[in-house]
């Protein structure tokens, strides 16, 4: 069920087809994607999990439509990501909540409706906000919340505008462990039966929230394995099922980068 | 909190000691520089230097009306100067904004512009505009659009990464992102730039009354000076001094600030990508080629009269190919030899003191309490208004000329490299006192370089400032170097060399700028490369 109790809007299926990204700033090309082959799944929530710097974030940004791909191609519904983009029906989270300090949580909200050119919604970006444990934070600045407060802020502003894909870069990778446990186990519910994808280094984190977790190479990357977590939700960190999935996406990672220390937590 | 009074015991008497610790000192370090000024100058009484507390007082009851009068009309000169310049400012940023291939142009026209020396500028005008009011406003505008420009720019891009990426995610463009996230997120540093260029434009005001207005400060200056009315001298810098101050703090408070502005907010323009060597010297052949052409083509374009609005081709002509080219360009180095002999000195000084007070201060906290109320209440003073004070005190020889270029040039400098010091970050200084690392060694390795960035921008800055007060010292008092010649010039019509000064000024001023920003590029590739990032 969605937040506001209405229907979740429609999920679309994303697909990337030999999808390639090279960065040549300095005449010295650098290969970051690819080539790579995925379906993210309508409706389902799919984890990147990958070593640092191996190409995820490029990939979610290539999605987003914030980077254009060197070669291969990205569909959305039968439309490019600037498609989707143009009309609004993407929404994105980011590693520092990137809400912006002048406005209180309901102006930062209801800038997620204002971007997406949206008619204001006064009652539905107060829902939002209740919806993620905010109510009576309406009128505070950013400077005045936790980092997790502003996690549920960014989340809340990413779902008033009813996404048809919604993108997570890290989106709690800058908050305490024990808030981190909350989010993981509160907020999925939030978008459920929306398309999203998740890029994270955390091995329990991409197993809390996904239904399904790609495993990238080290850079430039490409898929190395998907590893289904078809568990109900609310999960349990400690439940044994989960458990066992962590190790075999830990394990996946340790034979995708050889030699590397993981994340693991 | 009581915490940081425990030291003195918690007893509510013991705390308002602490409190009122400070604010006694600063009464009795002002009254002691009073009573000091005022044995000063009765003991220097009939040597013309001058003037103590009580004459000045005296003078400024006698002739109240008078003074009232002209600080109004300074003000209001200053009022429209600091309006068109900074008008002007928004639309340059917003033009760079719109086609950002413009900014190198742009900003190094906008310079070229403010490193025009006002001495030179100022008579020019005045045979352009008439006697009235113009010349000031025009001098004060020129004085203050360019710090308002770079403030801007750097504001419209002191902006995370994802801010911007946010708006683009819901497929919207550059517009979107000035609307929602650059224009307010440069607010701040419009408003500190504002702040900024408010002392600026009153200076830029009393220069244009100094080239032969009928009414201002200005004017009473000059007549104080020729006069040598030594009261009336210093009654007048005096109170061009406290107007620049009291305007500086009440925009201040209009604008909500509490505390000064980041030294850093007149961060050089980074270098957006690593260009070829090729591409760096077509930039600057084009910029060479759009000052000529605007040189030309403005002067053009308004009609001026070629007989005191000389082009391009006059000043070659007069230093090259000219019968007398070589006797005009032996003229014109002499000068400019002169001018150097003190600015470069002066400037170097400057910045030494400055840097080696805030230094002192760090070293010697209890030194804060005396030094800080005063430069930043001298900082936002216009120096070169208090030339003539100088002058009277230090003879019109160079010592007077290179006293007021470092002076010109310590009050920004200490502030800068004050705030620089306190960058330190908090950890790093606990891991020094961790070692228990003294003081002299934690400033030199901590402190000194956190430092540098807020120095080298203070040094930047400075550049343009101590070829204006050298010029200005020259041109109201000596009557020599570069100055000198622009004023002699400028009164005998002699238009050709005047032009040929001011070209060469501006042109001095300009490469030292750019070779002081390069060295602050290397410097801040090291110690700030944050600041750098776009």
């Amino acid at each position: 069920m969605a937040p506001d109790g209405a229907p979740a809007a429609p999920g679309h299926a994303v697909l990337c087809t030999d999808l390639v990204k090279v960065f040549d700033a300095s005449g010295d090309p650098v290969p970051a994607v690819g080539p790579l082959n995925a379906t993210f799944a309508a409706g389902r929530t799919t984890a990147l999990v990958g070593p640092s710097g191996c190409g995820k974030s490029t990939l979610l940004r290539m999605i987003a439509g914030l980077e254009r791909p060197s070669a291969g191609a990205i569909r959305i519904g039968g439309g490019t990501p600037h498609d989707l983009a143009r009309r609004a029906g993407l929404a994105m989270a980011f590693q520092d909540a990137a809400l912006l300090p002048w406005r209180s949580v309901r102006g930062n909200v209801a800038l997620g409706l204002r971007l997406a050119r949206r008619p204001a919604d006064p009652a539905r970006v107060e829902r939002l906000i209740e919806t993620v444990g905010l109510g009576g934070f309406g009128d505070r600045r950013p400077a005045e919340l936790s980092g997790g407060m502003r996690q549920r802020a960014a989340i809340a502003r990413c779902l008033v505008s009813a996404p048809e894909l919604l993108l997570l870069d890290e989106p709690f990778g800058a908050v305490d462990e024990l808030t981190r446990r909350r989010l993981n186990r509160d907020l999925p519910a939030l978008w459920q039966g929306t398309t999203a994808i998740l890029v994270t280094h955390s091995v329990v984190e991409a197993a809390m929230l996904a239904d399904r977790v790609l495993v990238l190479s080290p850079r430039p990357a490409t898929i190395v394995a998907a590893i289904d977590v078809p568990l109900p939700r609310p999960r349990d960190e400690d439940d044994s099922a989960l458990r066992e999935r962590i190790a075999r996406i830990a394990g996946a990672l340790r034979t995708s980068a050889p030699g590397r220390a993981l994340a693991a937590q | 909190m009581n915490a940081p009074v425990t030291r003195r015991g918690t007893h509510p008497a013991a705390r308002i000691v602490v409190r009122a610790g400070p604010v006694a000192w600063q009464v009795l370090s002002v009254a002691g520089l009073l009573v000091a000024w005022e044995a000063l100058a009765r003991l220097n009484a009939g040597s013309y230097v001058l003037a103590g507390p009580v004459a000045v007082t005296r003078y400024g009851v006698e002739h109240a009306g008078l003074l009232a009068h002209a600080a109004g009309i300074t003000l209001a000169n200053a009022a429209w100067g600091f309006l068109w310049g900074n008008l002007a400012a928004v639309a340059l940023a917003a033009a760079i904004l719109l086609v950002p291939r413009l900014e190198r142009c742009v900003v190094a026209l906008s310079l070229v512009v403010f490193c025009l020396p006002l001495v030179a500028t100022g008579p020019i005008l005045r045979v352009a505009l008439g006697p009235g009011n113009g010349p000031q406003i025009a001098l004060a505008a020129l004085a203050v659009h360019y710090t308002t420009l770079l403030a801007l720019l750097v504001g419209l891009r002191a902006v995370p990464r994802s801010w911007l990426d946010l708006v683009e995610s819901y497929g919207r463009g550059a517009g979107a992102q000035l609307l929602h996230i650059r224009a307010m997120a440069a607010l701040p540093y419009l408003a500190a730039g504002l702040r900024i260029a408010v002392p600026a434009a009153i200076l830029g005001a009393m220069v244009g009354e100094f080239t032969g207005a009928e009414r201002g400060l200005g004017v009473l200056t000059i007549r104080a000076m020729r006069a040598l009315d030594v009261d009336a001298t210093w009654a007048i810098a005096l109170i061009a001094a406290g107007i620049a101050i009291v305007a500086y703090r009440a925009f201040g408070a209009l604008l909500g600030f509490v505390t000064d502005p980041p030294a850093l907010l007149l961060a050089a323009p980074a270098p957006a990508i690593r260009r070829g060597r090729m591409r760096r010297a077509g930039e600057l052949a084009v910029t060479i080629l759009a000052t000529l052409a605007l040189w030309q083509g403005g002067m053009d374009a308004l009609g001026l009269s070629p007989f005191f609005a000389r082009r391009p081709g006059d000043v070659l002509a007069f230093l090259v190919t000219d019968a007398g080219a070589a006797s005009h360009r032996a003229a014109l180095a002499g000068a400019y030899g002169e001018t150097l002999f003190y600015a470069v000195p002066g400037y170097l000084a400057g910045l030494a003191l400055g840097a080696g007070l805030a230094c002192a201060v760090v070293l010697a906290p209890g030194l804060a309490t005396i030094v800080l109320p005063l430069a930043v209440a001298l900082r936002s003073v216009p120096i070169v208004t208090t030339a003539p004070l100088l002058v009277l005190a230090l003879g019109r020889g160079a010592t007077g000329t290179i006293t007021i270029v470092a002076v010109m040039i310590f009050f920004p400098t200490l502030v800068a490299a004050l705030q620089g010091l306190r960058q330190a970050p908090g950890q790093v200084i606990d891991i020094f006192a961790s070692y228990a690392t003294g003081r002299w060694r934690t400033l030199a390795l901590a402190r000194v370089p956190a430092m540098l960035p807020a120095f080298f921008a203070a040094a930047r800055m400075g550049v343009p400032a101590a070829i204006l007060a050298a010029t200005t010292a020259e041109w109201l008092a000596t009557g020599r170097g570069i100055g000198g010649l622009m004023a002699l010039t400028a009164s005998t019509s002699g238009y050709n060399m005047l032009w040929s000064a001011t070209a060469l000024v501006a042109l001095t001023a300009t490469l030292a700028y750019a070779l002081v920003a390069r060295i602050e590029r290397a410097v801040l590739r090291v110690y700030g490369p944050e600041q750098l990032a776009r």
